[in-house]
């Protein structure tokens, strides 16, 4: 039964990544990778991160693997903004080996072949990952960005987010659909 | 003594009741105002403080744009009717979620406004900011009515004019039982001085007590009465003295007087047989012994006879006057017109060579005894007609003036008249201004009307001056 749910729910997430690049080049999709680079920045009122992995006057690190599709928005909204005495700074990553010291983690799209790899990369380490689908969710990432009825909405692993020792605000859980009581590995 | 016109008990009341009404009246204002004040800033605080609940309730609806939780969290507000609109604005000002929800635009304003609150007409208005970790993701706008203020100052009025009226009750009765304090002991001395003042009886006493200064008051008036008292009887013991003596002095003179009355008279009728002796015995010598007597000694027997009858006039003059002062008063109402024109007619037969002039003034009827009074006319016109003797035409003018509830009768002739300075002697018995070589008289006829005028309780006097003609008045009571 339940495997049959993760495969319709696969399917879903397919028709929404098709829907999703189906918003093709153009304002349309600025506009949804605009909000997107707001909810990132948000993640850093409503998520906290273990003391230790965030020591004073280190920065705020918002990092991005894969084809980077924020353009300049995620930088603008950043700019001269620090969380709790951190500056915020936002990072690209082409490998995992350049990602070190990172509290989001955004997964581009472009990366849905070698996701596993990089969730896995990032396991047991403090940091909320957030990729681009449900499917992301379900497959332990910690957020996916979901489009429904032409609102973005929120998908949370709440296993995959304990794993990684980030407490998530119950304000931010109300906003989402949770999934996934154990990190799903396949 | 008047009555007064008010009550000291009244005032009393009243001053109580004026200040303790306008006092509690003044602290119902102050006490509503304040309550208002302070109701005010309650629900201010309160609709603040609502507005940071929904606010930190929102701020994750806000940052990741979920419109149905912000509607939720606004849809809480349907608890409290008073409620009547509310929104929440995006980062960007931008009206995001509205309670009730797709609320008419105008409910609520498109873009958030200043941070604060402002009363509207009937609303209160709260806008803050929604902020999460100090970071600002939105605006939140909430609007009350403000029936419930409304509800409290009506309440606060009802109360304040329960209060008010409630008191004005317990005023009046303490009112009322401090007023019979004070008051009941100066109406008690009121009573005593009305009673005083109406009775002229000083024997009573207020006998108030009281520590205040109505107690003093009593004590002095009593006091007073006790003097005023003690003077009273005083005067009525003099007074009786007084009385008793002037009675009894009285007496005295009237006896005396009497007496002397009794003993003129007897003289004078005593005296009248010898001298009628003598007139008749020089009548019979004449007679019998003229042709013998030389001239000389008929002069001499003349001279006697002329002496005697003289006397005899004298003494009858006095007997007239003694009897008037004896004589009783037949007192009935008299024409003193027709009584003077009887007179002048009785005179005009005496004094056929005298020509007089008479002038008649309009006379009333009076109250007295008119055998007397038609003596008063005969002895005043006589003695006019006499002292104008010696100028001819004699005129010769009676009037008669009421004056301060008398009738003054004057009789005015244009004879010698008198010297003003012996006025007050004219009335006397034998006083005589003038001589009897003169004019002829014997000096009682003024001091006969005098008398008579005095018995009818009337006055006598005379103005004049030498050769200028004399007015003499007499007065009778109306």
């Amino acid at each position: 039964m339940l495997v049959l749910a993760r495969r319709a729910l696969i399917l879903t997430l397919v028709t929404v990544l098709n829907s999703s690049t189906a918003f093709g080049a153009g304002a349309k999709l600025t506009q949804e990778y605009d909000l997107k680079a707001t909810f990132l920045f948000h993640f850093a009122q409503f998520v906290e991160w273990p003391a230790e992995t965030l020591p004073d006057k280190a920065p705020f690190t918002i990092g991005i693997i894969g084809n980077d599709p924020f353009g300049k928005s995620l930088d603008e909204i950043v700019a001269n903004e620090t969380i709790e005495g951190h500056k915020l700074v936002i990072r690209r990553f082409q490998n995992l080996g350049q990602i070190d010291s990172c509290q989001i983690l955004f997964i581009a799209p472009s990366e849905g072949k070698r996701l596993d790899q990089l969730l896995s990369h990032l396991d047991r380490r403090s940091v909320l990952t957030v990729g681009d689908s449900r499917d992301f969710a379900l497959r332990s990432g910690i957020i996916g960005f979901v489009i429904s009825d032409k609102r973005l909405r929120l998908v949370i692993n709440l296993a995959a987010a304990n794993a990684a020792k980030l407490t998530i605000s119950s304000k931010l859980l109300r906003q989402s659909e949770i999934v996934g009581p154990a990190p799903v590995r396949e | 003594m008047k009555a007064p016109r008010t009550t000291i008990r009244n005032k009393l009341v009243k001053a109580m009741m004026l200040t303790s009404t306008t006092v509690l009246l003044l602290m119902g204002v102050v006490f509503v105002a304040h309550d208002i004040v302070s109701f005010r800033r309650f629900l201010v605080e309160a609709l603040v403080t609502r507005a940071n609940i929904l606010a930190a309730n929102s701020t994750a609806a806000l940052a990741f744009r979920n419109l149905e939780d912000a509607t939720q969290v606004l849809d809480a507000l349907k608890a409290d009717p008073r409620m009547i609109a509310a929104g929440l604005y995006d980062e960007r000002g931008h009206l995001f979620a509205t309670y009730p929800p797709g609320a008419p635009s105008g409910g609520v304003p498109a873009e958030s406004g200043p941070t604060g609150h402002r009363f509207d007409k009937s609303d209160l208005i709260v806008s803050q900011p929604v902020a999460e970790e100090g970071r600002r993701v939105g605006a939140i706008y909430l609007k009350s009515d403000l029936l419930e203020l409304d509800d409290r100052v009506r309440v606060d009025v009802m109360v304040v004019l329960l209060a008010v009226l409630g008191s004005i009750g317990v005023a009046f009765a303490l009112s009322t039982w401090l007023q019979r304090r004070i008051a009941l002991p100066v109406l008690d001395l009121a009573k005593v001085v009305q009673s005083v003042s109406d009775d002229k009886d000083y024997s009573i006493r207020s006998k108030a007590v009281g520590d205040d200064e109505v107690g003093v008051l009593a004590e002095a008036f009593d006091e007073m009465l006790q003097e005023i008292q003690t003077r009273d009887k005083e005067i009525r013991l003099l007074n009786a003295d007084l009385e008793r003596r002037v009675v009894a002095r009285t007496a005295e003179f009237e006896a005396a007087n009497k007496e002397l009355e009794a003993f003129s008279y007897s003289v004078s009728h005593d005296l009248r047989a010898p001298l009628r002796h003598i007139d008749g015995f020089v009548e019979l010598l004449t007679k019998h012994a003229s042709s013998t007597l030389d001239e000389k000694g008929r002069r001499h027997l003349a001279t006697i006879s002329g002496a005697a009858r003289k006397m005899g006039a004298l003494i009858d003059d006095l007997l007239a006057f003694s009897r008037m002062g004896r004589a009783e008063m037949r007192k009935t109402s008299v024409n003193l017109a027709s009584l003077a024109e009887e007179v002048v007619q009785d005179l005009k037969v005496d004094a056929k060579d005298r020509r007089v002039d008479w002038k008649f003034g309009p006379l009333p009827t009076v109250h007295g005894d008119p055998a007397m009074l038609r003596l008063v006319f005969q002895n005043l016109f006589s003695n006019a007609i006499k002292y104008s003797g010696p100028r001819g035409a004699a005129r010769i003018e009676v009037d008669a003036q009421p004056q301060n509830g008398e009738i003054v009768v004057s009789v005015r002739d244009n004879g010698v008249g008198f010297d003003p300075t012996y006025a007050h002697k004219l009335f006397g018995v034998f006083q005589r201004l003038h001589g009897p070589t003169e004019f002829e008289g014997t000096g009682i006829g003024l001091a006969n009307v005098r008398r008579i005028v005095s018995r009818h309780g009337g006055r006598t006097w005379a103005e004049g001056a030498i050769g200028q003609g004399a007015t003499f008045y007499f007065s009778l009571p109306k």
